[in-house]
């Protein structure tokens, strides 16, 4: 027996989900398959706060965001089949799983596939060794089985998958040997490059694996430095024990069940099928939403997973024309907040960009070894007014749709404006009254509360601080620069822990006030394991 | 209508390069040599080697090595393949047992 | 694109049977230009067949023609186009499921044994002894030895690849749409892009398609389309080499294990005598299923193998089952090979050899007028 559907969804993620909400919400009768034992996707590995802005659920770690879609799949009444395999997409809209040890027949009147992404991989001599792994594949096995993919790591790539996932290896418990990329720039957002430099992270920038060796398992990689062609510079090789290499370099649509269909299909970063604003293939019925489409995140892949749901509506006679313009409308202006500034499609690969939007240079420190100089930082005269007492510092230097310190600060002390991408600023007349919100919102651990001079030859750094064990009030350790350079001894004065910090600790530690504007991470005296 | 092409064009002489038999596709173990040799001798599209070589018919069905495989094609031919041009995709999207595969639900 | 180009013989369609054709004729000095619909080389039944290589099972007017291809040509093919084509002649089993279908195996026997093929018949405790794997539910088979199989994929390019060391042009993406005749002789194929070439012999060895071309010049075959589909699995210890097929209502499946450990099966559900046609042929939901229970019932052993993809394809059925080849009398200069009937693959290799005898004005090897396209024969 073949059993129908309005809409069919393959994928539980943040498209498939959003998608299976809208359109149950419209009336249609939904199933939605995934093959993963839990829904969600991606969005269970990702245990960062998110960008964006409120309507992008910036700030909220993308776990809780899973569980939000959830919560709001069962109230809309979706139907959530898990452990279930889609075989094929086939003539007729139909759809064949595998679920249950058995294989079930349906077709849908309409078919949204949003089954993501997968990593790709760069050959290079010895990837084939057991402990060469993708960046996803050691954020899977860290964030949802508790395992740790290896201990000492080398990372390939610093797009923001390689950035933030090295940053979770350190959380972990991994040691990172180094971060590198054949690109000359960071990929990747600056405040994630910052986030792991700080704790003494090397970037090798321009330098790629030139070999990982070992027999049975990685017991060591060799790179080097790569010439305008990317071609390996002989003798500038380096060499670092590691007994895992991680490549977190890009990802590919996972477009095979349109493929298989016939859909029309044309290249952006892969192979997607071609497909009309609403996301609907060139198969009347068959849309696409999320990665599969085309890379972008997990924001993006909500908003696009709507869209479709809308498309599928309004194809099916769910949702009436001017209810439908009035949503899509929506869904395109909440998408484009998204799609602009520095890290845009249109501006992938460029490497002539020098200014932000607002005429502050651009750190070359931040784009080719992960950190900003105080040099370079000063520059920014919106990120520090100096105030007396405790006040906020801000370390965002580049262009990104990002707002959720804005909102963070009661006083007023923190203001982006209406374009979510621009810088934020410190407004100077402002109060702060030191309670840390903006320091536990801030997605990218960007802001810290610093007071230049305690007066009694001290200065305090508040800064967030995600690492176990837990400090203690009273210790003594060191604090390290942006670059991860020990620069003095630190004391530790508190850590405050809240519920609405969201398991960021507000760490707010001593030391001798010349290094007041040097000290942005702390390294305790013993490590803990 | 499918992309047109006259092969009656030469190559030249395979000319081989420092990392040839570097691994390209893990499943089948097929190396980079052998897939650049393969474009010198008529296989002029991702199928073709596919065929020939067996390169995308393991396992993960090219999921790994597709993207390599296409950018030494386009290499060794010095032409970009389209997104219709690269290897068909067909069912089970994973491996399914036979018996299970058999077992057809009411 | 309004391009003409000329050689001593065009042919249309490069899988296995016109990349041959075009081979054997360029090894007779001929300059051929070789034409295909597709992007990719033998993107048909050559792409997507079983790969048997059998004389057994066949109609009367083949057999000269398969066994000549067996005994003359398949066991040094893998040298001649140095490539290995993977052809084994390990035999063919054809099993029955029931006591009904018994009596079809005798037949089969008796009808090949006019023939001077030699088919034993087996019971279900002597096939069982000659492969342990062989199923509960058969009742018995019949075993022939000088049956084989060959992997269509190696074979097909490695002509192509031989074709071309012998300097057959082929173009690809260029579809023909149409024959000219010049002064009552086919001289002229014409493309969808505009393109024309012309030669001396004009050779349709492209499936089913070869009737809409003949028909432009006033010639039908009695062919249609009938979908068939296959599977194969994930390569596993090497557990016998034979051809596998049946009769009775199982009578579609077929399959063998390939030299790289997989499993090849073949068959259909039914829905695949009328079938919704599209130009990329397309799997049925229902159909890996049905093969995967007639692969189990053959041999239970594989039921925990995994089946890693499916695929489907065009049959060129010809009204009486097999093949038209050879010329075209009341149209001088074209030739036709094609309507292999699901049985094509052996046989392609010793088509394109006669063809470029007749082409060459040599006696052939094979005499083609048993197969000949004006053979058809109302009723009444």
């Amino acid at each position: 027996m073949i059993k129908h559907y309005d809409l069919i969804v393959v994928g539980a993620g943040p498209a498939g989900l959003s998608a299976a909400i809208k359109a149950a919400n419209c009336g249609m009768h939904v199933i939605v398959f995934d093959e993963n034992q839990r829904p969600g996707g991606q969005l269970f590995k990702q245990i960062h706060k998110f960008f964006g802005s409120k309507e992008h659920k910036a700030k909220i770690r993308g776990i809780r965001i899973g569980e939000e879609l959830l919560a709001e799949a069962e109230k809309a009444g979706v139907e959530v089949s898990l452990n279930s395999i889609v075989l094929g997409l086939y003539n007729l809209k139909g759809v064949s799983v595998m679920r249950n040890n058995q294989v079930e027949h349906f077709r849908g009147e309409n078919v949204i596939i949003a089954t993501g992404a997968s990593e790709n991989v760069v050959p290079f001599e010895g990837w084939t060794t057991p402990g060469v792994i993708g960046a996803g594949a050691a954020q899977t096995m860290m964030n949802l089985h508790g395992v740790m993919p290896g201990k000492r790591i080398l990372m390939v790539g610093t797009g923001n998958v390689g950035l933030v996932v090295s940053f979770q290896l350190l959380q972990a418990g991994c040691e990172v040997a180094a971060v590198i990329d054949a690109a000359p720039r960071v990929g990747g957002y600056g405040v994630h490059a910052a986030k792991v430099a700080r704790t003494g992270v090397p970037f090798y920038l321009s330098h790629t694996v030139v070999k990982a060796e070992g027999g049975d398992h990685v017991t060591g990689v060799t790179i080097a430095e790569v010439d305008s062609h990317f071609k390996p510079i002989p003798g500038t090789e380096k060499h670092f024990d590691v007994d895992t290499v991680c490549m977190a370099v890009g990802l590919s649509p996972m477009s095979q069940l349109t493929r298989m269909a016939g859909c029309k299909m044309i290249d952006n970063g892969g192979a997607v099928p071609e497909k009309n604003e609403y996301g609907e293939t060139s198969i009347p019925g068959v849309f696409v939403a999320g990665d599969v489409a085309g890379i972008e995140e997990a924001s993006s892949a909500m908003i696009t997973g709507r869209i479709a749901a809308l498309g599928a509506a309004g194809r099916s006679g769910f949702i009436s024309d001017a209810e439908f313009t009035k949503q899509y409308e929506a869904c395109v202006n909440s998408l484009n907040q998204l799609r602009q500034g520095m890290f845009c499609k249109a501006n992938k690969g460029r490497t002539d960009i020098l200014t932000t939007d607002e005429g502050y240079p651009l750190s070359m420190s931040l784009l080719t070894k992960g950190y900003m100089t105080e040099e370079e930082l000063a520059k920014f005269t919106n990120l520090n007014a100096h105030q007396t007492g405790v006040h906020p510092v801000i370390e965002c230097t580049q262009n990104i749709p990002c707002n959720p310190c804005q909102e963070a600060c009661k006083f007023g002390c923190i203001s982006v404006g209406t374009n979510i991408t621009n810088l934020p600023g410190v407004v100077a007349e402002s109060k702060c009254t030191g309670c840390g919100m903006c320091v536990a919102n801030c997605p990218g651990q960007a802001i810290f509360l610093v007071n230049e001079d305690t007066g009694d030859g001290f200065a305090t750094i508040t800064l967030p601080y995600e690492f176990l064990p837990t400090p203690q009030a009273g210790e003594k350790g060191t604090a390290l620069n942006r670059s991860g350079a020990a620069v003095c001894e630190a004391e530790v004065v508190s850590v405050r822990t809240n519920k609405s910090f969201d398991h960021t600790m507000l760490l707010t530690i001593k030391v001798p006030k010349a290094y007041a504007a040097e000290a942005r991470f702390y390294k305790p005296e013993k490590e803990g394991k | 209508m499918k992309d047109y092409l006259d092969r009656t064009f030469d190559l030249g002489p395979y000319v081989p390069e420092e990392d040839d038999d570097l691994i390209i596709c893990r499943c089948e173990e097929i190396t980079k040599g052998e897939i650049r040799q393969a474009v010198h001798e008529g296989m002029f599209t991702m199928t073709e080697v596919k065929r020939y070589l067996r390169t995308g018919m393991g396992l993960c069905q090219g999921q790994t090595c597709g993207r390599l495989v296409k950018n030494i094609v386009q290499n060794e031919l010095n032409k970009k393949i389209s997104a219709e041009a690269e290897n068909t995709a067909r069912a089970p999207m994973r491996p399914i047992p036979m018996d299970v595969y058999g077992k057809e639900a009411e | 694109m309004g391009n003409i180009k000329c050689a001593d013989m065009i042919v249309i369609g490069s899988g296995i049977v016109g990349s041959s054709t075009a081979y054997y004729a360029a090894k007779k000095g001929m300059s051929v230009i070789v034409l295909d619909k597709d992007g990719v080389i033998g993107n048909g039944a050559s792409s997507r067949c079983g790969g048997g290589v059998r004389v057994s099972g066949r109609l009367e007017p083949e057999i000269p023609l398969a066994k000549y291809a067996v005994e003359n040509i398949w066991p040094t093919l893998s040298e001649e186009l140095e490539i290995d084509t993977e052809y084994h002649r390990s035999g063919n089993m054809r099993f029955a499921f029931t006591e009904e279908d018994l009596p079809k195996l005798a037949a089969i026997k008796e009808m090949n044994a006019g023939y001077g093929v030699n088919i034993e018949l087996l019971t279900a405790e002597q096939a069982r002894e000659r492969c342990p794997y062989v199923g509960e539910t058969v009742t018995g088979a019949a075993w022939c030895d000088i049956d084989g199989s060959a992997n269509p994929l190696k074979t097909t390019l490695g002509m192509y690849r031989a074709a071309r060391k012998r300097g057959v042009q082929y173009v690809t993406g260029d579809a023909a749409v149409e024959i000219q005749v010049v002064r009552g002789k086919a001289r002229r194929v014409i493309t969808a892009r505009g393109n024309i070439y012309e030669g001396e012999h004009i050779v349709l060895a492209n499936g089913y398609g070869a009737r809409a071309l003949a028909n432009t010049v006033g010639v039908d075959f009695p062919f249609r389309q009938k979908l068939i589909e296959m599977f194969v699995t994930e390569p596993t210890k090497p557990m016998f080499q034979f051809m596998v097929g049946a009769v009775g209502a199982a009578g579609g499946a077929y399959g063998h294990q390939t030299e790289h450990g997989s499993f090849l099966w073949g068959g259909d559900s039914g829905y695949e005598h009328h079938p919704i046609f599209e130009e990329d042929a397309k799997c049925i939901q229902q159909t890996a299923p049905a093969i995967s229970r007639g692969t189990m019932a053959f041999f239970p052993a594989l039921a925990e193998l995994k089946v890693i993809r499916t695929w489907a394809g065009w049959i060129d059925l010809c009204y009486d089952l097999y093949p038209v080849i050879g010329p075209v009398e009341e149209v001088p200069g074209l030739m036709v090979a094609a309507g292999y009937s699901a049985h094509g693959f052996c046989l392609g290799p010793v088509t394109g050899k006669l063809l470029a005898e007749v082409a060459a004005g040599e006696t052939p090897c094979v005499d083609w007028k048993p197969l000949a396209y004006d053979r058809f024969k109302s009723i009444f």
